[in-house]
């Protein structure tokens, strides 16, 4: 191999080959035999040094070279995601802290790079600046639950509060990213991001009364209520055909598939309150709401109120059937639900009776429920968090094993059963044999 | 042991974790063979075994260490575990039931109320911590106890403990703090 670019310092020759000699590796001028340059035998160790960089003086010297790239990484993302000063300033506070700590100082370097994103996080949340973990994830191309992992120790080691973010705000810079503006867009499609803002935010306000919102991702939420708002400002055939995957694609955002049910539990609670519209003649469907949703956001505090008052006259009719069907564990309804019985036949006083009773049947329900508690208050409120309606059923559990001491004898024929006698002992002994000895043949 | 209302809380305990030692060395090839209802695993180096009253798993070790998990009671949980301690004996072992011990509890309970998890975590910090995105529950760590108590919104709890005593009390110490950031369930 010719080693391109070198001289000989004897002839002048560019002539110089590599000739290792036995494991030295040299550069010889072919012309005049001269060494150019010989190999590393004094220089180095192979792989690095044996006195890392952290134990070294060097530290004090020169700054790490990781905290350096760290620095600019949290100084790249402040730029990417348009912040102000003060909070790219926080945010190198911050790193140039946490970096010195003991466990962030010796990790992969891609848990460094998570670390200087969940930087930037902080510093934004505690500047009031909307920004979700999923965004600093997206932007990092990382693990959503190694990103909540290094926030969570970083608060604990830097001993930093965060106040809470709120889905209404981080939904405007959610909504700038769809691109459905006019210029983008056909004109029937189009919408104007301020107003799509407006109508989101007050969806999503929405969704946090009904219970939609607690406990949920916020990005598949947010990507709801955009679409219905799109959907509901201009409810002509174009809008309404399309689906969520198309409209994703039409704005080029990735869909998320949770928004789907988020869709359909928002019109859910739509159509609730969309039924408390005096002027609505039709049947209010999940196809119908959309057209009313301008309507019923105008109004949502008083179609709240009306909801649940229609609600609570629903139950008390329910309630002499519903007092009927419980079980005999409680005491007084029985005799309340015979008397009211007894004057159903009347449908006005059924309801005089109702009430007072109603609530001492509800507290007792409370405190004698012992079979499923959590189903029942889903169906007797007009909201509820989905996990409750539809709440899993558990399993029959075996009856708990009665006074149990842990002390008691154990006779031998229950462990006897527990054990294989020895010709079963020898059959299944063979059957592994000829299964592991039948899987080798066939593989 | 709820004094300040007059409804009794259910804290229903849903598993019970110990562990033993039988003082002698286990072959685990044995107990594969010789033993019914018997999971071998070679890759990691144990065997499960499950018993079937009380319902109960068992990983065993060839040290002879054994984690029992499955029992709903304390007492279960030793019973459980030395019936398998004589299912070892049997099997032709010299086991020597030592060292038994309740490492965890877990339960759960629910409030009959809802909770404001953001009101929550504002009043108690650092001592309680809430991330929606990361987890839809709050974290509260009762250090003496060393419990920890999962408060979700709906008003349910998950609580880990070192025994059923401690348990106990991390439900009656969060229940006055629960009970002020509560949200009204219909809205």
């Amino acid at each position: 191999m010719f080693a391109a670019g070198l001289k000989c310092p004897g002839c002048g020759s560019s002539n110089i080959v590599d000739d290792d000699l036995y494991c030295q590796a040299q550069l010889v001028c072919v012309d005049c035999g001269s060494v150019v340059s010989e190999g590393t035998l004094a220089d180095d160790p192979v792989g690095g040094t044996d006195v890392s960089y952290s134990r070294t003086t060097a530290v004090t010297k020169k700054p790490c070279l990781n905290l350096i790239k760290g620095l600019e990484r949290v100084k790249e993302m402040c730029r990417i995601l348009r912040l102000n000063s003060e909070i790219e300033d926080l945010a190198l506070t911050y790193f140039r802290q946490a970096y010195q700590q003991e466990s962030f100082i010796n990790v992969t370097l891609q848990k460094k790079e998570v670390l200087a994103g969940c930087c930037v996080y902080v510093s934004c949340r505690q500047r009031d600046w909307p920004i979700t973990l999923g965004t600093i994830s997206s932007l990092l191309d990382a693990d959503p639950t190694l990103v909540g992992g290094v926030y969570q120790e970083m608060i604990k080691i830097l001993n930093i509060q965060a106040p809470f973010v709120s889905i209404a705000d981080v939904i405007e810079a959610h909504v700038q990213e769809y691109k459905i503006s006019a210029q983008h867009v056909a004109k029937e499609l189009a919408e104007d991001s301020k107003v799509l803002t407006k109508r989101a935010v007050a969806l999503v306000e929405l969704a946090g009364d009904s219970w939609i919102v607690t406990g949920r991702r916020p990005l598949p939420i947010m990507m709801a209520a955009t679409y219905l708002a799109w959907q509901s400002l201009n409810p002509n055939k174009h809008r309404l055909k399309l689906s969520l995957d198309k409209f994703c694609h039409l704005a080029k955002v990735q869909k998320r598939k949770p928004a789907v049910m988020r869709i359909t539990e928002l019109k859910e609670v739509l159509c609730k309150l969309g039924r408390e519209l005096p002027w609505v003649r039709e049947t209010v469907t999940q196809d119908y709401v959309v057209r009313l949703v301008g309507d019923i956001l105008e109004h949502r505090h008083t179609l709240l109120t009306r909801a649940l008052r229609t609600h609570e006259t629903a139950m008390q009719a329910d309630c002499p059937q519903a007092s009927a069907l419980n079980s005999p564990t409680e005491e007084v309804a029985p005799s309340q639900c015979s008397e009211s019985r007894d004057q159903t036949a009347d449908a006005s006083s059924a309801l005089q009776l109702c009430p007072t009773d109603r609530t001492e049947n509800q507290e007792e329900e409370d405190s004698h429920q012992t079979e499923d508690p959590e189903p029942n208050w889903g169906k007797r409120v007009l909201f509820a968090p989905p996990c409750v309606v539809h709440a899993k059923r558990r399993r029959a559990e075996p009856p708990p094993v009665q006074n149990v001491t842990g002390d008691e004898e154990i006779s031998d024929s229950e462990i006897d059963s527990y054990i294989r006698t020895p010709q079963e002992a020898r059959a299944f002994a063979l059957m592994q044999k000829a299964v592991s000895s039948s899987g080798s043949g066939n593989s | 042991m709820d004094s300040n209302n007059d409804e009794a809380l259910d804290i229903i305990v849903t598993n019970v974790v110990a562990t033993f030692r039988t003082r002698c060395h286990l072959n685990l090839r044995k107990i594969a063979l010789e033993g019914t209802n018997v999971i071998y695993k070679p890759e990691v180096g144990k065997v499960l075994m499950k018993l079937r009253k009380p319902m109960i798993t068992a990983s065993i070790w060839s040290s002879g260490k054994i984690i029992c998990t499955g029992a709903t009671s304390e007492e279960e949980a030793k019973l459980g575990a030395r019936r398998l301690a004589r299912c070892l004996q049997k099997l032709g072992f010299k086991v020597r039931f030592s060292a038994f011990k309740v490492v965890n509890v877990l339960a759960v309970c629910s409030m009959p109320f809802a909770v404001h998890l953001v009101d929550f975590t504002k009043n108690n910090r650092p001592i309680a911590s809430y991330e929606p995105e990361l987890h839809p529950a709050a974290t509260y760590r009762i250090k003496n106890l060393k419990a920890t108590v999962q408060v979700f919104s709906t008003g349910s709890l998950t609580v880990t403990g070192p025994n059923v005593q401690s348990v106990a009390s991390a439900v009656e110490y969060i229940y006055p703090l629960l009970y002020e950031c509560q949200k009204p369930r219909c809205k």
